[in-house]
């Protein structure tokens, strides 16, 4: 009886924190359905009093919605695969191979976390802009070709794997490439979509980096495009959400089809090393 | 799995190409885009006296791209290139928008390198951020002078960087509805502020000692519309003569910060815990009047399109003030002294082209809600169309300019009046904070004040 009652109470308090975190976003969907002035109004109501999808219509009055949807998505698709594998590739190493070094090594990649972006951005700018990659896709995908966190991760991950089992490959006659690709890879399947989740959303949603670099209109991103509506003197905030609510599917697609893995990379990184 | 992933990403990108219209573009931002209506090619000289020869050919008639960077209103920048590109077909000049706020990151990153755009949108507030990179312009400061107010504060060591194209203030908005039902009348405008306090006195409505409607409400932009410019109404400039010494602890700004205390606190027409911000409020129906300056008018056409307003002259203490309040400028575009040769002879040339086109100083000033600074148009018909400046017109020489003023003098008397309203310190403390606050905050400042070059300067 204690129990059921412990569980109830859990499950309530689950239940309001679940409201409490969905709501907003609840909220800004339906208001994308609104007049701006019913999105400011005193008086609120969650579901639109007056239902439009002139927002929804209208997102293209300030960028070219479609164009910058369909560029973000492939930079985020190249830079989170890109990731994937350098943080896998890295972490392997890190983990499965013993050389002087390596400790100094992985406490330089870990430094890496530990510095501000903010204090790294202008020299950043500086040296894109001396190789020449300015309005290039390179100035988006190279500097983030390499990522501290990913490679801590997988480390982590894969220095859970039996060493025998490499050891066992390597006397079959496996080369490294070969174990790292057909042993390795697919034993980190866990691993690698919590990192792909993590990169994605992160590419997905960065603004000032893209903003800086990218000025012709046809290769900018979604993040920047949203930033649009916020104007000089005012916001219009029902393109701005129907812009976001559309912004979020793929985000939302990635978890919902990999959440399970996401967690069980999560848990396993955390607890072994 | 593989399948369900392959489907969920087709209907998502299906419902992505429904809802914006397949993709198809709905304003003309593209850069290569034509206003559908074929811009009128002038093959004459036009202008006042700063004039726009078409017929003067750019650039060896060789093509040339240049770029041109703002923000926010880009079908009214690519109307103004349409028009210009139309004259010299062989210039292309590719227009970037960019947010508000994020434009002044990126913009002077831009422009310390040799990839920044050869012309630019330039809002003075960001004047020192940006004044280094601009070259003077190729028009002389007397022709400048003769057909533009307010030229002679842009004059840097006899050279004009850029200039206001229009004047922005504070005008007082009113709701029809309630004053109708208040049983004023177009009569009733009052031109003073105890006028004013007993017109708001009308128009507010009390449940009890609740307010229910408030007669005035400058909650969140007092300091902006108030503190910084009826001192000029008492004869105070913000900035002692030296130019650069704050000048916001004087009799003058007591006399207004206690004005907005008893307007509250003694004739109850508003309260500081009533509708938490002015314009919003007045938005929602839930104020009758309020103080806000030229954007306001968009805002209450685009957002609050239920609301009917009128508009009037902001009052005064006497009828007869020694500026009626402060201005500031729209400006026009900077030019990029780093810019190849050939791209700033043509950023150079597009500046005196929108100069002296009448039609797009309009154009700009009635999308800004801004009093156009070029003089010939100060009683053109269109401009005064729109009521936010029409109740301008008559006095406009009567409002100052103190210049690119840091940001602190608004902050810093922001937090006077918080200070006094919320956490009951006494005027004169909290003046005497704001003041030394400004004086620190300014120390490596390079402003000086132009409240000198006031028409009517004592």
């Amino acid at each position: 009886m204690k129990r059921k009652v412990s569980s109830i109470a859990l499950n309530a308090l689950l239940l309001i924190l679940g409201v409490v975190t969905v709501y907003p976003f609840v909220w800004m969907i339906f208001s994308s359905f609104k007049e701006n002035q019913e999105i400011m109004a005193l008086e609120q109501h969650l579901l639109p009093q007056k239902f439009i999808i002139d927002n929804y219509i209208n997102m293209n009055a300030h960028f070219n919605f479609v164009r910058f949807f369909l560029n973000s998505i492939v930079i985020t698709v190249v830079i989170t695969l890109i990731v994937i594998y350098t943080s896998t590739i890295c972490g392997f190493v890190l983990s499965k191979y013993k050389f002087k070094g390596r400790n100094i090594l992985f406490g330089f990649v870990l430094s890496t976390m530990m510095i501000p972006w903010c204090v790294t951005i202008i020299p950043k700018y500086s040296m894109i802009q001396a190789f020449g990659w300015m309005d290039s896709y390179k100035a988006l995908i190279i500097p983030a070709m390499f990522s501290g966190f990913g490679i801590f991760m997988m480390k982590q991950h894969i220095s859970a794997l039996p060493d025998e089992i490499l050891e066992a490959a390597r006397i079959d006659g496996a080369n490294e490439f070969y174990i790292f690709h057909k042993i390795v890879l697919p034993m980190s399947k866990n691993g690698i979509f919590s990192i792909a989740i993590f990169q994605f959303l992160w590419t997905w949603e960065d603004f000032l980096w893209p903003y800086l670099v990218i000025t012709n209109k046809d290769k900018q991103l979604l993040a920047v495009g949203l930033k649009m509506f916020n104007g000089q003197y005012s916001t219009d905030y029902g393109a701005l959400f129907a812009a976001t609510a559309i912004s979020i599917i793929p985000v939302l697609l990635i978890y919902l089809f990999f959440q399970k893995q996401f967690i069980a990379g999560i848990a396993a990184s955390a607890v072994k090393g | 799995m593989k399948k369900r992933v392959f489907a969920a990403v087709v209907a998502a990108a299906m419902v992505v190409t429904a809802f914006t219209g397949c993709g198809s573009t709905g304003s003309s931002a593209g850069s290569d885009s034509k206003s559908e209506a074929k811009a009128e090619v002038p093959t004459e000289p036009f202008g006042d006296t700063v004039k726009y020869d078409p017929s003067v050919e750019l650039n060896d008639g060789k093509d040339i791209t240049v770029e041109l960077w703002e923000w926010g209103s880009d079908e009214l920048f690519q109307q103004i290139i349409d028009g210009y590109t139309a004259i010299h077909p062989n210039v292309t000049i590719n227009l970037v928008d960019n947010p508000w706020e994020d434009y002044w990151t990126k913009l002077p990153l831009a422009l310390d390198g040799n990839n920044g755009p050869a012309i630019f949108n330039v809002h003075n507030s960001y004047h020192e951020n940006l004044i280094n990179y601009m070259a003077p312009l190729d028009i002389p400061t007397e022709d400048l002078e003769a057909d533009f107010n307010g030229v002679s504060a842009h004059v840097i060591d006899g050279k004009v960087y850029y200039i206001d194209y229009g004047m922005m203030t504070g005008s007082v908005y009113y709701n029809k509805d309630m004053w109708e039902k208040a049983g004023l009348t177009d009569d009733d405008i009052p031109k003073t502020w105890d006028e004013m306090i007993e017109v708001a006195k009308k128009l507010t409505i009390k449940d009890g000692d609740k307010i229910v409607q408030a007669g005035l409400n400058f909650n969140d932009d007092f300091h902006q519309n108030y503190l910084l410019g009826l001192n000029y109404q008492l004869g105070e400039n913000l900035f002692k003569e030296d130019g650069v010494t704050p000048n916001v602890n004087s009799d003058a700004m007591k006399k207004v910060m206690q004005m907005l205390v008893d307007m509250y606190d003694v004739d109850g027409i508003g309260s500081k815990d009533f509708g938490e911000k002015a314009a919003d409020s007045f938005g929602q129906g839930q104020s009758a009047m309020v103080i806000q300056w030229g954007h306001y008018y968009n805002t209450l056409k685009t957002t609050w399109s239920n609301i009917d307003f009128g508009v009037f002259e902001i009052p005064t203490f006497d009828g007869e003030p020694y500026a009626y309040n402060r201005y500031n400028g729209e400006s026009t575009f900077g030019v990029n002294k780093n810019a190849p040769a050939d791209q700033q002879a043509v950023a150079q040339d597009f500046v005196k082209y929108f100069l002296a086109n009448d039609d797009a100083q309009i154009a700009f000033n009635l999308a800004m809600s801004t009093f156009p600074a070029k003089k010939s148009l100060a009683d053109n018909e269109k401009i005064l169309e729109n009521p936010s400046l029409k109740v301008l017109s008559e006095h406009i020489d009567h409002y100052i300019w103190p210049g690119p003023m840091p940001a602190t003098v608004e902050t810093s008397l922001k937090k006077a009046g918080e200070d006094v309203f919320f956490n009951g310190v006494d005027i004169d403390t909290a003046l005497d904070e704001a003041e030394a606050n400004i004086t620190k905050d300014m120390k490596n400042s390079t402003f000086k004040s132009v409240e000198n070059l006031y028409e009517y300067a004592k």
